[in-house]
């Protein structure tokens, strides 16, 4: 059985539609990315399977069980963690942990011993008598992450977890939610870090509320962005995108960064014969990124 | 069952927690009750002491000099000039000197002496109502006692057959404090109860720490109760300094049975915290909600409690108001209570009616808080 099973799900606000009949299953143990812009719908989805928000139609099932039907049995086998920051800044971090503990009916002594366990898996453990709001950006996320795992929930969803996070914290958050997987936890995680997406191992691209690929990092490439990318950078080289865009074998031209990234047809064309096209003295072949697949299909 | 009690103790703990933490709660809870018993107990009096009052003997008989001297004797006022004509009244009058004046006519002591109807005139500034009204009273008494006098000696030894003896029981000095005090009390705990309650379900809409804890399988009713108790117990510990203050400063007695007053007061926080957390439910503002909060606590129980104003006084519509507002039936609780020495078996209407009040708003409120954003 999947982790989550969502068919034809949608909301609407008003005359806005959030979220525009999504279907997908998350399989478990698995970590799902759904991968968007800001407003493209992702917390929408997120907070519909967490049974925080009613479908306006559609169908989901978590961890079995049908969200409209029974929301408070899902929310009993998930941990969920919000997008913005939510836990108690005037509390130390156990008296938080304690009080998420509680509120998810944990009973006390197996919650000490829960929260040794969490903070240990966060490597908070020094931090327990810590005020939280004392606690910097990413140290506090990591705290909201041990707070969501107190209840052994089978199924974790993440509402952009590392949003305004610096980098190094990121890395270690996102390490922490591949051991979380490695041990049996279901991760669903939404993002618009297009470089966090590559360590998921399926991922969902929402734009404008509706669910326009799904694949492995590698099938999405392979599928939306075939063929080879050569990368220019120079001072110039913008003003030759249509030049390149016109060019016999290029499949397609991207302002990327600073640069330009150019796809084109290994069969068609080379690299060499490219950088002349567009007079850029040196380039660079890169592999394709996430965020490629996401201009392409964006852009459409 | 036990999971109830889990989520119950985690979030009173977690709230506890938070009041203790913010100083602003602290000074407010602590701070307010003592600045409000200061004021309404030393402002808010309904006595009438020393009012400026001129007079105007135009009769100079030893008749209207014991009048005159009569006046004086009482506490209600206090003659700070003695004028010749009543022409020299109206400019002290405007001029805010006296808030009154005694004119005795010419020949006051012949018709008094005649056994005819004797007439003095009573001249007062009517823009204080309610000094008006009172010192009114007290001039009146003062000619009646010597009118109750007069007759005496003309009968010669023989008492009146009719003369009304009044005794005030319960507060026989008839003080403003110790009726007030009961009063304030509620408004104390009504007026913080209700702030402070409508802040904190706001607050943590805006925070965003609501998702969160609707995120948890938390039943609502542990979330109404869990934020319900700590502030019950904050508000008994303001009663208990509202009636120490009450009793060392303006010797406010407890004649009846304390306890009944724990269990009046737990049933009136009940209600009014309940009150707040609707409010603040429903606006999810902590702005709107501690506006709307301060009128929905402070209007009613200033004025349709019968603290200031007896509730048989007002018209049909408003008696019918009072009924739902509960500071009404704590203040009836408390006077009976402390100045009235009564327990369990007379107060028990009262607090029914505290507790089928604060079931319907516990009740209301547990429903309408919907643990979903939209």
């Amino acid at each position: 059985m999947n982790a989550i099973e969502v068919q034809e799900l949608s909301r609407t606000f008003g005359d806005f539609t959030a979220v525009d009949r999504v279907s997908f299953e998350v399989k478990r143990q698995e970590i799902f990315g759904y991968l968007g812009a800001n407003g493209a719908g992702k917390s929408t989805t997120i907070r519909m399977l967490c049974g925080l928000l009613m479908p306006t139609s559609g169908v989901a099932r978590v961890a079995g069980v049908d969200v409209v039907a029974d929301p408070e049995s899902v929310k009993r086998s998930i941990g969920y963690m919000s997008q913005r920051f939510s836990l108690y800044m005037d509390l130390r971090v156990r008296e938080n942990l304690e009080f998420f503990g509680g509120a998810y009916g944990v009973p006390p002594r197996r919650l000490a011993e829960r929260i040794e366990v969490c903070l240990e898996r966060v490597g908070l453990a020094d931090e327990a008598e810590t005020k939280t709001g004392a606690l910097p950006g990413g140290t506090r996320q990591r705290v909201a992450l041990a707070s969501a795992l107190l209840h052994e929930p089978k199924i974790l969803f993440l509402d952009e977890p590392t949003a305004g996070v610096d980098p190094e914290s990121r890395r270690r958050f996102w390490r922490l939610i591949r051991d979380l997987s490695a041990t049996g936890t279901t991760i669903f995680v939404t993002t618009h870090y297009m470089d966090e997406a590559e360590y998921c191992d399926r991922i969902g691209l929402m734009v404008d509320g509706e669910l326009v690929a799904l694949d492995t990092p590698a099938g999405l490439k392979a599928t939306h962005v075939p063929g080879a990318l050569v990368r220019f950078d120079g001072p110039n080289v913008r003003k030759s995108l249509p030049a390149w865009a016109r060019a016999e074998g290029v499949l397609e031209a991207q302002p990327f960064g600073a640069g330009v990234h150019v796809r084109y047809d290994p069969n068609a064309t080379t690299p060499e014969r490219l950088a002349d096209v567009g007079g850029a003295s040196a380039y660079k072949s890169v592999a394709p990124t996430l965020e490629d697949v996401f201009l392409a299909v964006a852009g459409r | 069952m036990r999971r109830f009690l889990i989520r119950l103790a985690a979030l009173s703990e977690k709230e506890t927690l938070h009041m203790l933490r913010d100083p602003q709660v602290v000074y407010l809870a602590l701070g307010l009750p003592l600045v409000l018993v200061l004021l309404f107990g030393y402002a808010v009096s309904f006595d009438v002491e020393d009012v400026e009052i001129a007079v105007v003997d135009r009769d100079h008989s030893a008749e209207s000099r014991g009048f005159i001297q009569r006046l004086d004797e009482s506490d209600a006022f206090d003659i700070v000039v003695a004028l010749e004509t009543e022409a020299e009244v109206e400019p002290l009058l405007r001029r805010d000197e006296v808030k009154a004046a005694l004119v005795i006519p010419r020949g006051f002591a012949k018709s008094l002496l005649r056994g005819e109807e004797t007439r003095l005139q009573l001249m007062m500034d009517g823009a204080d109502g309610a000094t008006a009204r009172i010192a009114l009273a007290y001039a009146a008494a003062i000619g009646q006692a010597e009118t109750e006098d007069r007759m005496a000696d003309a009968i010669g030894g023989i008492e009146p057959p009719v003369q009304a003896r009044v005794r005030t029981w319960f507060n026989p000095r008839m003080e403003s404090a110790q009726f007030v005090v009961p009063g304030l009390v509620a408004v104390i705990l009504a007026v913080l109860a209700v702030l402070l309650s409508a802040l904190t379900v706001a607050r943590e809409w805006e925070r965003g720490s609501m998702e969160q804890l609707f995120a948890t399988p938390v039943d609502r009713l542990s979330v109404v109760l869990g934020k319900m108790l700590p502030y019950v117990a904050l508000g008994l510990l303001q009663f208990v300094l509202v009636l120490t203050l009450g009793a060392w400063l303006f010797d406010v007695p407890v004649r009846g049975n304390f306890v009944v007053l724990v269990v009046a007061v737990t049933l009136f926080l009940v209600c009014v915290l309940g009150q707040g957390l609707f409010i603040s439910m429903v606006t999810k503002s902590q702005q709107v909600a501690t506006q709307i909060g301060a009128v929905s606590a402070i209007l009613p129980s200033l004025i349709l409690s019968g603290f200031l104003f007896p509730i048989e006084n007002m018209p049909p519509l408003l008696q019918m108001i009072a009924r739902v507002v509960p500071a009404r039936y704590l203040i009836v609780t408390m006077r009976a209570v402390l100045l009235q020495g009564r327990g369990f078996e007379q107060v028990w209407p009262s607090l029914l009616s505290l507790v089928a009040i604060g079931a319907v708003i516990v009740g209301v409120t547990t429903m309408k808080f919907e643990r979903r954003l939209d």
